[in-house]
């Protein structure tokens, strides 16, 4: 995955919001903004611009229904955030090991 | 959400975990890179690869012997010379004293300082951010899971 792609991934995913907006999206399928909104606790037009943010980020995509937009959750960008997570993970992982090895060893010790 | 978290246990004192993280030559020892730190609140760090990678960072948070915090600089230099973005991010390293040691937490998330995203969109703008097209969408219950973790 693109590093620039999975900043504007976690950027988008950082608003409470809009991890809602995925959610929903990911429990009912696809819908409108209008019917996200229903289920939400903010308007129509605030729904709007998180999905905006997150079809920015690749997250979601939509496709034309009618007057309104049709939004769809976007999987492969959510498994690639969180393989990059485990990736760094891992790194800190074997970083820390050999942090505790390197304090542990007789010549470092003074 | 998108938070990774680590932490060991190490058998010495903190007041002797504390140099291995913060001494520039000490640090080069475990970290994978070449560290040049200036462990002040403001201080810069360098941190070249042995591929020639070099990223930089600026630290945050010093408390002797407790606290370390510093958040890395939205763009890497590649050993060709290109400035390349990367997601921006803030390290807090932490020791704490238990019985049997010092343990050691980090903690990496990302870092949303006003106006980084903003700058770091622009830089990337011109193709880059074209979303892709997938197959349906399923399965992203437990990725969900995992962020919101």
């Amino acid at each position: 995955m693109r590093p620039d792609r999975t900043d504007l991934i976690f950027s988008a995913l950082a608003d409470p919001t809009r991890r809602q907006v995925i959610r929903a999206l990911s429990e009912q399928g696809p819908a409108t903004a209008t019917g996200l909104a229903a289920n939400l606790p903010v308007t129509r037009q605030a729904v709007t611009k998180h999905l905006s943010a997150l079809a920015n980020a690749g997250l979601v995509t939509s496709s034309r229904r009618g007057r309104e937009k049709l939004y769809q959750i976007s999987p492969r960008p959510l498994t690639d955030a969180v393989s990059w997570m485990a990736a760094l993970g891992a790194r800190w992982d074997d970083r820390l090991a050999a942090l505790r090895d390197h304090v542990a060893t007789p010549k470092r010790r003074r | 959400m998108a938070t990774v978290e680590r932490e060991i246990t190490i058998e010495a004192p903190p007041a002797e975990v504390w140099p291995a993280v913060t001494h520039s030559d000490r640090v080069s020892e475990w970290f994978g890179a070449q560290v040049e730190l200036d462990p002040r609140p403001g201080g810069h760090g360098v941190f070249r690869w042995s591929d020639g990678t070099e990223r930089r960072a600026v630290v945050e948070q010093v408390e002797p012997e407790h606290k370390l915090s510093f958040r890395w600089l939205p763009f890497q230099r590649t050993a060709e010379g290109d400035l390349e973005p990367i997601p921006s991010t803030r390290v807090e390293i932490t020791l704490d004293e238990i019985p049997e040691g010092t343990r050691v937490r980090v903690v990496e998330q990302p870092a949303f300082a006003p106006g980084m995203t903003t700058i770091h969109t622009r830089a990337v703008a011109g193709g880059a951010l074209t979303p892709r097209r997938t197959a349906r969408p399923r399965a992203s219950g437990p990725v969900l899971a995992a962020i919101d973790a």
